[in-house]
């Protein structure tokens, strides 16, 4: 089993108590504007509250990728984030342009963050498999 | 990049987890190496030339010297 390195450790630190954040303001705020109604400045920031802790999920990322000593474990990352955006990229430019041709619902732009996790999950297993394998012919 | 990695690392008897230890990365990070999956920097390879008492192109074979499949 692999052992979390340092920076590891620190990324979940910062992940863990922001994505609890983000469920606890998620329910809260979609609570307070479906009962009070809030119109101006009180529902923008109502509105935009839930974005705070994903931002600071994005930083954690981000201070990860800076603080991991482990190259090759940096290298992979890197590769299974840009595998991510390119998929992010083919993903909204197709809805994008079926969106326009009324082919398709509305693309909530607030998804484009999970769907890049998603992806970028979806990389790094791909990543591991293929390393597998070819251990195995090797 | 072709390498002796695997063969140094048995020659001392280490497991990749103990030679990963020695160059303080994962042992992934060994085990793509021996297996030409990535080529490590060129800190990592002196950091490993040093462990091993052994120049650079003692360990690593030059890209230009590969014979073709």
């Amino acid at each position: 089993m692999q052992r979390t390195s340092a920076a590891g450790r620190r990324y979940l630190r910062r992940f863990a108590p922001a994505m609890t954040g983000y469920v606890v303001i998620l329910f809260a705020t979609t609570y307070a504007i479906r009962v009070w109604h809030p119109v101006g400045a009180a529902l923008i920031a109502l509105s935009a509250l839930p974005a705070l802790p994903l931002i600071a999920v994005i930083a954690a990322m981000g201070l990860y990728l800076m603080e991991e000593r482990d190259e090759f474990i940096r290298h992979r990352l890197v590769a299974a984030m840009l595998v991510g955006l390119g998929g992010l990229l083919v993903v909204t430019t197709m809805w994008g342009f079926l969106e326009n041709g009324g082919a398709a619902v509305h693309f909530p732009t607030f998804m484009a963050f999970p769907l890049w996790c998603g992806l970028f999950g979806l990389a790094q297993c791909g990543m591991n498999i293929r390393d597998r394998v070819q251990d195995k012919a090797a | 990049m072709n390498n002796r990695l695997r063969v140094l690392r048995a020659e001392r008897g280490w497991s990749q987890s103990n030679l990963a230890e020695r160059l303080e990365v994962s042992r992934q990070s060994v085990n793509a190496i021996e297996t030409g999956r990535y080529d490590p920097s060129l800190p990592l390879a002196f950091k490993i030339a040093e462990l091993f008492d052994l120049p650079i192109e003692g360990i690593f074979q030059s890209p230009s010297k590969d014979t073709p499949q």
